[in-house]
């Protein structure tokens, strides 16, 4: 992609109040736009401080094209680093989660740095002598990201080093946040139990879209919630354990859907009220108590009243309040999206709790999943469907118009539970992002 | 189970085996329910999500299926709205490297090591899983049980498309 040719999108004339064109995903030049623009300039979650607990822990990850280790130093500080040799190139993390001994070596000539990237030893140091390198100077150092916020935990990056701050970006859905963390009865929260890894074969932001969408889980999930009532009704006289309970979910007729709450902020942001009432069986009230100990009785049933289903941080994670999960979503092509779902314990709560989240991620969120097999192939098939000359109008007409302000904490706008307010959200978003003038100048972006 | 040749704790490796063989037979041919019954009824499907993962409850697991839930995938497998099923899923099996490693006579029960591949064409194409199975067996009147059977993907921590037949 070159970048004479960008310039040549009109990003007005893709996006209406109630549609959008299907450019939008099957396009090679939006989707580079995208990467420069958007993932060029939001606040793109980066990974969890508990990943990272010691000095010399490391985690790499992708911030829209870019490779980046999230690091924490000898102070305790957590940095967020291109994970670039100054030297010739090489990648200095190797992927994934992992620790060094204080400092990173490069596995090409041994250039070593300090976790905040600073270069620390060349070899054959004599052979720099009269020439321009200079240890000292920054340009041979692992190069940190624009901006780095670390909130509760949670850590964000901006690749650029101007912008809206973090608490602008994040103000909408910082109760999601808070939500999150405060459940634990110690207030924070560690990744727990690995990473699911799933490629969907579609574009990011039909991902990102369905995750608020009420009208697709009686129509995309048929098969597995019958399967699952066919199990009940069978063999279990029409009881429903915890596992089946989930997938049953998705069976819920139209009003049940209608009656959940919609919340839009600034960003792209939402969230859904929960689809699950919580638990009341002995697990669960123990884990109560745990947090009525910690917090006390009054506190603790607040802080579980508020019952979210997915909220979505717009452009780059979906965070599940009330069973710990927080998925990842990053595009890799026009046609391909990488999303690592991540499961977090309550820290201090009983560890069964912990067991029955893993349960929960089992069911919904692994590769195995019965529920998400049936979403990853409709997904792609909307972009297959996309890819034609069959239309070129994508529709976000469901509720259109009827959304209103939200007086209630949080602000932002309301609507019913099967509209699409949270697309049409996402899109107002992106075309702020799309539209911005102030990215990255040419020549910084390198191409 | 004796007969010639055969050890004096009744754990044929032929018959084992055999029995292995027609486990990935009967996947192969899409009879699930008959696979299924080769399960003891407590007996447990597990595909770990870590190299070396020591336990299934305490750390996230690509499947750990007991026998409701690997009935409920079987009934979504035949469901006419198994968007994602169509077409069907075809799969090859090959089982290999077959060893008998640990014997507990005085339970009847045995663990075996194997090496398999899998094929599998579905709406996306071809792909081909590949790994170690450990069958944790048991030996009754009427054969071999599946107590557990483990299957670790050599590849278990890596980027998955949706994986929804049994390996």
């Amino acid at each position: 992609m070159t970048q004479a040719t960008l310039p040549l999108i009109d990003i007005d004339a893709l996006v209406r109040d109630d549609e959008v064109h299907r450019d939008c995903y099957v396009s090679n030049e939006v989707f580079d736009l995208e990467m420069e623009r958007i993932f060029g300039q939001a606040w793109v979650y980066v990974g969890h401080d508990s990943q990272i607990p010691d000095a010399g822990d490391y985690w790499t990850t992708l911030i829209g094209r870019e490779s980046v280790v999230m690091t924490r130093d000898k102070q305790g500080e957590v940095h967020v680093l291109y994970n670039r040799c100054p030297h010739k190139g090489a990648r200095i993390a190797p992927e994934g989660c992992g620790h060094v001994k204080g400092l990173f070596r490069c596995p090409y000539h041994a250039w070593t740095f300090n976790m905040d990237g600073q270069l620390r030893g060349v070899p054959y140091r004599e052979g720099y002598e009269g020439t321009s390198f200079d240890i000292e100077d920054p340009r041979f150092s692992m190069r940190k990201v624009g901006r780095v916020a670390n909130y509760r935990g949670f850590v964000f990056a901006s690749l650029a080093e101007e912008g809206v701050s973090f608490e602008s970006f994040i103000a909408g859905v910082k109760s999601s946040l808070d939500n999150f963390c405060d459940r634990a009865p110690n207030g924070t929260v560690s990744v727990a139990g690995g990473v699911f890894r799933v490629m969907q074969r579609s574009n990011w932001k039909v991902f990102f879209e369905n995750l608020n969408d009420t009208g697709h889980p009686i129509a995309t999930h048929e098969s597995s919630y019958r399967a699952a009532r066919q199990y009940s009704n069978e063999k279990l006289g029409g009881e429903m354990p915890f596992q089946l309970h989930i997938i049953d979910g998705n069976g819920a007729p139209p009003k049940f859907w209608s009656d959940l709450d919609l919340h839009a902020f600034d960003y792209g942001h939402s969230y859904m009220t929960a689809i699950f009432k919580a638990p009341d069986d002995p697990l669960s009230q123990a884990y109560f108590q745990s947090l009525a100990e910690a917090k006390g009785e009054e506190t603790a049933k607040e802080i579980l009243s508020v019952n979210r289903h997915n909220t979505i941080i717009y452009p780059s994670c979906s965070p599940h309040t009330s069973f710990q999960q927080w998925r990842v979503i990053r595009p890799i092509s026009p046609d391909r999206t990488l999303v690592e779902i991540f499961t977090f314990r309550l820290d201090g709560a009983p560890e069964e709790l912990l067991q029955r989240t893993f349960i929960y991620s089992n069911v919904v969120n692994s590769p195995s999943s019965i529920v998400m097999t049936d979403d990853v192939h409709v997904y792609a098939e909307c972009q297959k469907g996309l890819e034609t000359q069959g239309g070129d109008w994508v529709s976000q007409h469901r509720n259109a118009g009827q959304d209103q302000p939200y007086e209630g904490a949080d602000g932002g706008v309301i609507g019913v539970g099967s509209s699409e307010l949270p697309i049409r959200n996402q899109f107002r978003a992106w075309h702020q992002y799309m539209s911005d003038a102030a990215r990255p100048a040419d020549g910084d972006t390198g191409s | 189970m004796t007969g010639p040749g055969s050890p004096a704790d009744g754990f044929v490796y032929d018959d084992i085996r055999d029995f292995l063989n027609l486990e990935a037979r009967l996947l192969d041919q899409r009879k699930f329910d008959e696979w299924n019954a080769l399960f003891t009824p407590e007996g447990m499907y597990w595909v770990p999500l870590a190299d070396q993962q020591a336990d299934p409850v305490n750390h996230l697991s690509l499947v750990y299926e007991d026998a409701m839930m690997r009935e409920v995938r079987i009934n979504r497998l035949r469901h006419d709205r198994a968007w994602s099923q169509q077409p069907r899923s075809r799969t090859a099996h090959s089982v290999s490297c077959i060893v008998i490693e640990e014997r507990y006579p005085d339970e009847g029960r045995v663990v075996v090591g194997s090496s398999f591949m899998m094929s599998e064409w579905r709406s996306f194409g071809l792909r081909t899983l590949a790994g170690l199975y450990t069958h944790d067996l048991v030996l009754s009147g009427d054969g071999y049980r599946i107590a557990q059977k483990r299957v670790d993907l050599i590849d278990s921590e890596g980027v998955f498309e949706p994986i929804e037949v049994f390996i």
